[in-house]
């Protein structure tokens, strides 16, 4: 058995209850969604730890509140990967799931770690009321958790694009590698091109900070210039450095895949660098680039997250495997459950929205 | 077949059931105590205590860490361990309900957003906005266990989808209204416990025997009619399950188990309406939270079990092998195809000396086609749990060829074991391995020969 029959015999013989391209648009959007969040959560401990160990009133001020995001933004974050992990195993099962049993401990491990992670952030947030520069270490150890799970996320995603590797891994020293021990294949650099756009996102999350308190009554206009110049400061360095990352890893992509020729590689770093300028600009007045620039950031996630699918088709399609021809079994009463519960779902939460938004910022007014 | 992977010792069956008990508590908690929590803020409000309104917004805080920590962390690593053991199975699953799943990912964000609101805001906004807020949590989360109910029930019962294939069909089964209704009375019953709890950390006066009694109350009307419905769910359970609970010792003893322990629970509570507030010290509390945990496991248990052999009954046997023909899916039984042209020559992942047996590799051919037909419900180590090795010693089987002639009927004899999927040369082989694993096997190991051509 080839392996190119052997991907279309794995397939679910059940088929998929609706249009292939459908569940590849939900999936490119909420990853979109879960890899901003994921940002958020590494830059954001990154800097809360960062700034707790430097020290200094506003340093301490800005620590302590990314710290306490750290935390809503990790929930998120978890909430938001559920969904890409539905779709992928659905429109990509025999490659998900060759992945993630192959690396069986590493996919439990995933979840431990992000647990720890979870625990070690809220200690850091929550203890520091008591000792404001004790903890620290919680801090560090959280974001070292999370920059675990994401280590082992990006390995098994990797591991999937490459069948033509996995049974040699299956039967390595001539027995039956059922242990799941193992963890195969990581790609440093595409991995930094998902971690270090963390201090891009962040950045712009600061100045957003800025732009959000600024109407309060009691903003400290001092401490929010501050926040404001240093997030588009480092968002600028960051996204220099991310176009540097970006070319390292697209020159370790196997050049068979002709990759360089896709039209959604050069779409995203074209938002990338489009990005780039906004931020350039940005230092100047922080506040009012914030909205801008938050926008242009997801566009531009978008466009990295698309480029990541169409690299995935193309390393699949060395195998002739084509999700638009996955064996169809549509059920339209399910399909309209879901998408009338989607847009209900973004109107419920609107409301609980405008009013954490209107308290924070100062401008509820209510009986 | 995907490449198969063993958890040593326990197997990998017991670590999806050990992750889905430490879920449920989580789970059920997330959707029923915002319930309470509802209840106690409104009676708050109109009785301006503050401490009461302080006694939630700790409560809630717990939740908040508990349920999405512990909560949705457990729930993925339901899901993640399925995807290990036997993502064959989950594939069906997903294949089938991913719009339900997606629709119930829709109330996660609802309830993520809400709890968060409700917490910060605590307080600091009208209560009417914060109560209402409170509310839009409640029934977001009590709406996910609607949805999620029909996929688990339908893993019990397929119903009518076995016939038709339809995603409602197979929602909207049998077990799907009992199951509900007992679910939504755990779903009090654990809130009640939980607000117990909470309620032992509080200073001694009014507002903590308050919270005890109306915690003892959730609790205890959760278990009594909890009970009812669970009458209700067993009855609805088809004959096979009724058949392997009485006729498996150990899913026997869980259940015995899980029926005490909802005694033990429904005294406790009593005794909390009636005064008795000291036994919501944590001391004794906590470990409360313990019996009831324990209770969840045995329930869980006899879940597992009842289903037996099946993992979507009528459909896909526990090792992940098609069992039946699927008509109008148009799918066919792997089980007949495995056992005419064999399971090595049907798979990818056999390793390609493997594929056709001869006198060199017939046991390791034999321990991958054990491992493939087996492993899921037993571990080939002679101290695991269920160890095929002890079984297959218990039963007095020593020779090769008694064995081979055993697995034949095996998914006959059996309500609990399914069929044995491959030809007739791999359950030689498989049955030259399976006694080789047999500790202290005296019997003459078979020849090659013997595997190869057969004298049955
Ligand atoms: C769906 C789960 C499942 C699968 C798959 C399964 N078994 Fe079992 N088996 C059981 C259960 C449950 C028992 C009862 C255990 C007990 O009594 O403690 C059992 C008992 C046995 C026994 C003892 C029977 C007796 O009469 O006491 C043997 C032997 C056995 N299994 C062999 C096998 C072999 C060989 C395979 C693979 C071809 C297999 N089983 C696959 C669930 C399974
Ligand atoms: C909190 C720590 C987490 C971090 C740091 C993290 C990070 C990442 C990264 C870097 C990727 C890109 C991998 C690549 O393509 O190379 C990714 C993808 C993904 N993550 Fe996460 N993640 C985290 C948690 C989660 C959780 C909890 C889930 C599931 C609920 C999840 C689900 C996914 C999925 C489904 C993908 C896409 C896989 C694919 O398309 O092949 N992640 N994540």
């Amino acid at each position: 058995m080839d392996i190119n029959s052997a991907l279309q015999a794995l397939r679910d013989p059940l088929g998929v209850p609706f249009f292939p391209w459908v569940f590849q648009l939900l999936m490119v959007l909420t990853f979109a969604l879960h890899i901003l969040f994921v940002n958020l959560v590494v830059g954001g401990l990154a800097l809360a730890v960062y700034e707790h160990f430097k020290g200094g009133d506003f340093n301490l001020r800005l620590s302590k509140a990314l710290a306490q995001v750290s935390t809503v933004n990790l929930s998120v974050a978890i909430v938001l990967g559920v969904a890409p992990l539905l779709f992928v195993q659905v429109i990509y099962d025999p490659f998900w799931y060759a992945s993630n049993s192959l690396s069986a401990w590493w996919a439990m491990a995933f979840l431990l770690v992000i647990a720890l992670g979870f625990l070690a952030t809220y200690v850091f947030y929550l203890k520091r009321k008591k000792s404001p520069q004790g903890y620290g270490l919680f801090g560090v150890s959280g974001l070292v958790f999370v920059l675990c799970a994401g280590i082992i996320i990006s390995a098994l995603s990797v591991q999937a694009l490459v069948p033509q590797k996995w049974l040699e891994w299956y039967s390595a020293n001539g027995g039956l590698a059922t242990t799941g021990t193992s963890l195969y294949h990581f790609e440093i650099g595409r991995f930094s091109h998902f971690i270090v756009p963390a201090f891009i996102n962040i950045g712009i999350f600061m100045m957003l900070y800025a732009w959000y308190f600024r109407p309060r009554a009691d903003a400290d206009a001092a401490y929010l210039d501050w926040v404001g110049r240093s997030g588009a400061k480092m968002a600028k360095i960051a996204a220099m450095i991310q176009v540097v990352v970006g070319f390292w890893w697209l020159l370790t992509v196997p050049a068979d895949l002709h990759f360089m020729r896709n039209p959604f590689l050069w779409i995203g770093a074209s938002l990338g660098l489009l990005l780039l300028v906004g931020l350039m600009k940005a230092e100047s007045a922080p506040d009012r680039y914030a909205i801008p620039m938050a926008l242009l950031s997801f566009v531009a996630i978008l466009g990295m997250g698309t480029a990541r699918e169409a690299l995935r088709m193309a390393y699949l399609g060395v195998f002739d495997y084509s999700i638009y021809t996955y064996p169809l079994n549509i059920d339209w009463g399910s399909t309209a459950l879901f998408l009338v519960t989607f847009v209900m779902g973004l109107v419920v939460i609107a409301y609980p929205m405008t009013v954490a938004f209107k308290l924070g910022r100062g401008t509820l007014t209510e009986s | 077949m995907y490449p198969l992977f063993e958890f040593p010792t326990i197997g990998g069956g017991m670590i999806i059931a050990l992750i889905a008990t430490f879920h449920i508590l989580p789970c059920h908690l997330a959707t029923g105590g915002f319930w309470m929590a509802y209840f106690l803020e409104r009676r708050g409000h109109a009785d301006k205590n503050q401490e009461l309104l302080d006694y939630i917004k700790h409560f809630a805080l717990m939740i908040l860490i508990f349920c999405f920590v512990l909560g949705s962390i457990t729930g993925v690593g339901i899901w993640f361990a399925s995807t290990i053991i036997s993502p064959r199975a989950i594939s069906g699953l997903i294949h089938t309900y991913v719009w339900g799943w997606a629709t119930e990912w829709v109330f996660f964000i609802i309830e993520i957003v809400a709890i968060y609101t409700y917490y910060y805001t605590f307080g600091k906004v009208a209560p009417k906005t914060h109560m209402r807020i409170g509310l839009i949590y409640a029934w977001a989360a009590w709406i996910s266990m609607v949805i999620i109910t029909g996929i688990l029930a339908f893993m019990m019962t397929p119903g009518k989808w076995l016939e038709t294939g339809g995603f409602f069909d197979g929602f909207f089964n049998p077990t799907y209204w009992p199951q509900l209704f007992y679910r939504t009375m755990m779903m009090l019953a654990i809130s009640g416990m939980f607000a117990a709890v909470m309620a032992g950390f509080m200073k001694d006066g009014k507002t903590q025997n308050y919270v005890v009694k109306t915690a003892g109350r959730w609790g205890l009307a959760g278990m009594v009619l909890g009970a009812l419905f669970a009458v209700w769910y067993y009855f609805k359970l088809p004959a096979t399950a009724h058949e392997i609970l009485a006729s498996i010792p150990y899913a026997a003893m869980m259940f015995k188990v899980s029926l005490v322990i909802g005694a033990v629970m429904a005294i406790y509570f009593a005794l909390l309406i009636f005064g008795q507030t000291p036994l919501a010290h944590p001391v004794v509390a906590i470990p409360m939270v313990f019996v009831l945990f324990v209770g969840i496991g045995g329930g869980e248990s006899v879940r597992e079990f009842s289903r037996r052999p099946y993992l979507m009954p009528g459909y896909m046997y526990s090792n992940q092998i098609i069992a039946h023909d699927f008509e109008v899916k148009g799918i066919k039984s792997e089980v007949a195809r495995f056992q005419k042209d064999g399971f090595l020559q049907s798979n990818y992942f056999v390793p390609a000396d493997w594929r056709n047996i001869n006198e060199k590799n017939y046991l390791k051919a034999g321990m991958l086609l054990t491992k493939a037909n087996c492993v899921i419900c037993h571990t080939m180590e002679a101290d695991g749990r269920s160890s095929l090795p002890r079984l297959i010693e218990r039963i007095g089987i020593t020779a090769a060829a008694d064995l081979a002639a055993y697995l034949k009927t095996i998914g006959d004899d059996y309500p609990y074991m399914p069929a044995f999927a491959g030809n007739d040369v791999e359950r030689r082989a498989a049955a030259a391995y399976m006694v080789s694993i047999v500790p202290n096997n005296e019997a003459e190991p078979p020849t090659p020969a013997w595997v190869l051509n057969g004298d049955e």
